[in-house]
């Protein structure tokens, strides 16, 4: 088996995650590719929301660089504005929000609007919301891609800006007015987690071969539920790795970059 | 009587904010009514300059609703004409937006008795795969200009509720985030279900400025690839300014009524500037220009990083002080880039006619 890159692994896993027959509301860069990988092996009929406005678009002209980017809008089924997009998904049509951000909390709770505690005068401040707080309300099932850090998957946010299960009471969400069921996986590259259902709490279900549970929880601020059946997580084949590489992003765009440290 | 509730949000985040007191922060829904009703309706040649659009219609503190979404059909042009023209204490809105924002503040760092921002209603600020945007880091970091936090959705759908003439809109999103706190909007139970259901004010932009892929001269629009938002804001905008592609004739509008997206009754001026998005993309005409995005952002990143203005001040001085019109923009930019970004759209399909 060929080495793959951690950018890689989340790809393959997101891909994994990802159903047949399905919609996917898709964030820029590592969603897009594994919405596509998906498409191009176990889910031929999964298809894409993008926010800009475009449903189950044929991406022929290559990857779409962003979410406005107009090759996202190629061949689509159905092409309208945001409104459209986000409409659709309160109407229930969007299974999946697959997003990202910089915090994340024990009940899928993510933050990308602020580092430190001062709205007004914050730490560092973050683009924002975009999307993904409405994906994260009103998609089925959210997906979120993180990097396994310490720093990242914290006790505590800075803010909530993607709502999860919020404080773990089983009616946070209705009372918070959203429909959809809130978080479901979240994708690293050495570890797969989901959520406990009577709980809420994040639960680890999969770790990368060669890596242990009690490695994954020391990367982790908070205390993960780590049932004794945590399996191997899959790793991409070499035409896994060709689709990856030479067919979706051919030119590196998002595989290739260098994780800053 | 409607019951304002709280989703109990019960102190799941480390966030220290102040209560706002609410406020339009635009016309209120009933002064934008009035405006419209005032405002001739008659089918007329909007055609102008933008330099008459803008000296027309801006002016310091208004509320100013951006269009586009990201790279995508920005006006960039008009942010340049914007920018020559100078104006202070605005309140900016847009769901996403790279280098409209950007190019604001840039200005205003460069220069705060020309343009200065004071507040900014968004979802989001930044270049996506180009990297964060430098100036909003700056600003908003530094607690230089205000900000209200909404998603994607829900500035969209504020300027969907102003153009449909509403005052508020009920949305399933915000809710139970930490945006349910600091932004303007209410949870409130729904009198019909009794579940809590979270509302947002309507957002009526004093200007809206849009770019559309073909107009007629009368400022019935076309949008083709993603509508982004800009129906919604120049709907909902007491004055839009647009730029266009392409004047299309009035007979071609006729044909096929329902391509329009954006009727004349609410559009104010009408300027035909080709690439009038770039360095975004206009589907159908061109890509967007990344080389020239990255090369403005790493001025931009420069000044955030060092304090130094110099390559900013150089920047504006050359593709935006050192023209008249986007015309001379263009000559800068020269006939092989904007020949490449036109191949780089690839044609996508669009109707003129």
């Amino acid at each position: 088996m060929s080495e793959y890159t951690p950018f890689e692994m989340i790809a393959y896993t997101g891909s994994r995650v990802l159903k047949d027959e399905r919609i996917v509301f898709v964030g820029t860069g590592l969603p897009i590719i594994a919405a596509m990988h998906a498409q191009l092996t176990h889910a031929p009929n999964l298809y894409m929301i993008y926010e800009a406005g475009s449903l189950a678009p044929i991406l022929e002209m290559g990857m779409p660089l962003s979410v406005g980017d107009t090759r996202a809008a190629r061949k689509a089924c159905y092409l309208k504005g945001l409104c459209g997009a986000f409409e659709l998904t309160q109407r229930g049509c969007a299974d999946y929000a697959f997003i990202g951000g910089a915090q994340v909390d024990m009940y899928g709770n993510i933050c990308s609007t602020i580092e430190g505690h001062n709205y007004d005068k914050p730490g560092i401040r973050f683009p924002g919301s975009g999307g993904a707080g409405a994906m994260a309300a009103n998609c089925e099932k959210t997906i979120a891609i993180m990097a396994l850090e310490k720093r990242r998957f914290v006790k505590k946010l800075d803010f909530v800006t993607s709502i999860g299960f919020g404080d773990g009471a089983p009616d946070y969400r209705e009372k918070a007015g959203v429909l959809g069921s809130g978080p479901y996986r979240v994708i690293t590259n050495q570890a797969l987690f989901g959520f406990d259902e009577a709980t809420k709490r994040m639960m680890l279900l999969e770790v990368k071969p060669g890596r242990t549970p009690a490695e994954i929880q020391e990367l982790v601020d908070f205390e993960l539920i780590i049932p004794p059946d945590v399996k191997e997580m899959a790793e991409p084949t070499d035409e896994d790795l060709r689709l990856l590489r030479d067919v979706i992003d051919a030119e590196g765009y998002f595989l290739k970059r260098v994780i800053k440290k | 009587m409607i019951n304002t509730v709280s989703s109990n949000i019960k102190n799941i985040s480390t966030l220290e904010y102040k209560e706002k007191k609410f406020e339009y922060w635009g016309p209120t829904p009933d002064e934008s009514r009035k405006l419209m009703v005032n405002k001739s309706h008659a089918l007329k040649d909007k055609r102008m300059s933008l330099k008459e659009a803008v000296g027309k219609h801006i002016r310091d503190g208004i509320n100013l609703g951006i269009g586009g979404f990201v790279n995508t059909r920005v006006p960039v042009a008009i942010i340049h004409e914007i920018i020559r023209h100078g104006a202070r204490d605005l309140t900016l809105s847009f769901q996403s937006n790279s280098i409209c924002p950007e190019l604001l503040a840039g200005a205003m760092i460069l220069d705060p008795d020309r343009v200065s921002i004071k507040r900014v209603e968004l979802a989001w600020w930044g270049y996506e795969i180009i990297g964060i945007a430098p100036m909003v880091r700056y600003l908003a970091t530094n607690g230089i200009i205000e900000m209200d936090d909404y998603t994607n959705y829900g500035m969209s759908v504020r300027f969907k509720a102003a153009s449909m003439g509403i005052p508020f809109i009920p949305v399933r999103d915000h809710g139970g985030s930490d945006m349910e706190l600091v932004n303007r909007g209410k949870m409130i139970e729904c009198p019909f279900t009794g579940k809590n259901v979270y509302l947002l004010p309507a957002c009526h932009p004093d200007v809206g400025i849009v770019h559309t892929t073909a107009a007629d001269m009368y400022g019935n629009a076309r949008i083709f690839g993603a509508y982004c938002t800009c129906p919604e804001i120049a709907m909902a905008a007491n004055a839009t300014i647009m730029t266009t592609e392409k004047v299309i004739p009035t007979e071609s509008i006729r044909s096929y009524p329902n391509l329009t997206e954006i009727p004349f009754p609410v559009v104010d001026t009408v300027t035909e500037v080709q690439y009038g998005a770039h360095p975004g993309a206009s589907y159908g005409y061109y890509w967007f220009d990344m080389d020239h995005i990255k090369m403005f952002r790493s001025i931009c990143e420069d000044f955030r990083k060092t304090g130094n203005k110099d390559a900013l001040k150089k920047y504006y001085d050359e593709y935006i002080f050192g023209c008249e019109n986007h015309d001379d923009f263009l000559e800068k930019i020269g006939y092989k880039t904007l020949k490449k970004l036109k191949d780089m759209d690839g044609g996508q399909p669009i109707i003129l006619t």
